[in-house]
């Protein structure tokens, strides 16, 4: 059993942008069963955007799955943006999270944002000032949606989505200065807490591709500009050996253990 | 948006011009980008990163030409490919 996911970040789609994924997408039902989207599809979450998302990854071929991004919600229009969307067929999480039947597997998905806030020793507080003390709450609100998503899915394998980052290693490149804004480590908690398989994550653009949370589970930044090419593709299955972690094969045939 | 005060008259290896570009790519609705590292060397700011359009790379050159026209900059920022993938990552 294998279960072969596609994903990318932060594409940030506008008129200009719109026709060049489109290529590389019409082959997605030959490489992939899922595309999942880690949030930041358009520059300024307009309607108008969301639009060009639609034309540019609806009607691939596969499911589509996405969370938000913080670019999504710049002009307030996140009900009409996920109307939009929803509307050309891509399933929008946000605190919860659906599942997918793949060949036979079920693949769990739970979604949410994400917020910043920093990492263990260097993260935000409950302290203060009212305004502090919001930035914490959104972030924690966040994470405790995401852990209750991911115990509410029956699955086989379970992923989490997110736009902000669960763990610093996919940071690295990125200004430690900045982290705080990037991710925060209840993201990570809340993955640990159940037995997801897969983290992705988009929003560091200067970010690195792989990390681990404290208790394991591998976490990929698939933003845009980071993986540098039009998706990645990863085959999750129990068959293969924890030696060949990582290991890169060859895309356009499924091997025979599938 | 912040207003951005007139400091065209300020050197390049001022920080507080690299701080102002850095709101300004992020800030100016027509542009909206966060991934831009402005970095100072002796001869003027260089921006880094990497943009979805031909078009948005030449909208920040532009923009901060506009808005600090006696700055040297140079720009490096590319445009990201979208070719698909040639491997896939296998995860047990």
């Amino acid at each position: 059993m294998v279960i072969r996911i596609a994903a990318v970040g932060d594409v940030h789609l506008d008129e200009d942008v719109v026709g060049r994924f489109r290529p590389a997408l019409e082959e997605m039902p030959n490489h992939a069963d899922v595309l999942l989207l880690a949030g930041d599809l358009t520059r300024h979450g307009t309607e108008a955007e969301a639009r060009c998302v639609a034309r540019e990854f609806g009607g691939l071929g596969v499911p589509v799955v996405t969370v938000l991004g913080n670019h999504d919600y710049q002009c307030n229009e996140v009900p009409r943006v996920v109307e939009v969307l929803e509307a050309a067929g891509i399933t929008v999480l946000e605190g919860n999270g659906t599942v997918l039947d793949c060949g036979g597997s079920r693949l769990g998905i739970a979604g949410v944002k994400g917020f910043g806030g920093g990492f263990a020793g260097r993260c935000a507080a409950d302290f203060g000032e009212p305004e502090m003390k919001a930035f914490v709450q959104v972030s924690t609100e966040s994470a405790d949606a995401l852990k209750a998503a991911l115990h509410s899915l029956d699955c086989d394998l379970l992923v989490a989505l997110t736009h902000y980052s669960p763990v610093p290693d996919t940071l690295a490149g990125e200004p430690p200065e900045i982290y705080a804004f990037l991710g925060c480590y209840q993201l990570g908690q809340a993955i640990d807490s159940a037995p997801t398989t897969l983290a992705l994550h988009g929003h560091a653009h200067h970010g690195t591709e792989r990390g681990t949370t404290p208790g394991g589970v591998r976490v990929r930044n698939v933003a845009h500009p980071v993986i540098k090419q039009a998706y990645s593709v990863f085959h999750l299955g129990e068959h293969l050996e924890p030696g060949e972690v990582s290991r890169m094969g060859s895309l356009g045939t499924r091997p025979a253990w599938s | 948006m912040t207003e951005h005060q007139d400091i065209a008259t300020r050197r390049a290896t001022d920080e507080y011009v690299a701080a102002e570009i850095h709101r300004l790519l992020a800030e100016d609705p027509d542009v909206a980008e966060q991934g831009i590292t402005v970095v100072r060397r002796e001869l003027g700011l260089v921006l880094h990163g990497e943009v979805e359009s031909v078009q948005r790379r030449d909208e920040i050159l532009r923009r901060v030409a506009e808005h600090f026209p006696e700055l040297a900059v140079t720009s490096d920022i590319g445009v990201v490919r979208t070719h698909p993938p040639t491997e896939i990552e296998q995860l047990p």
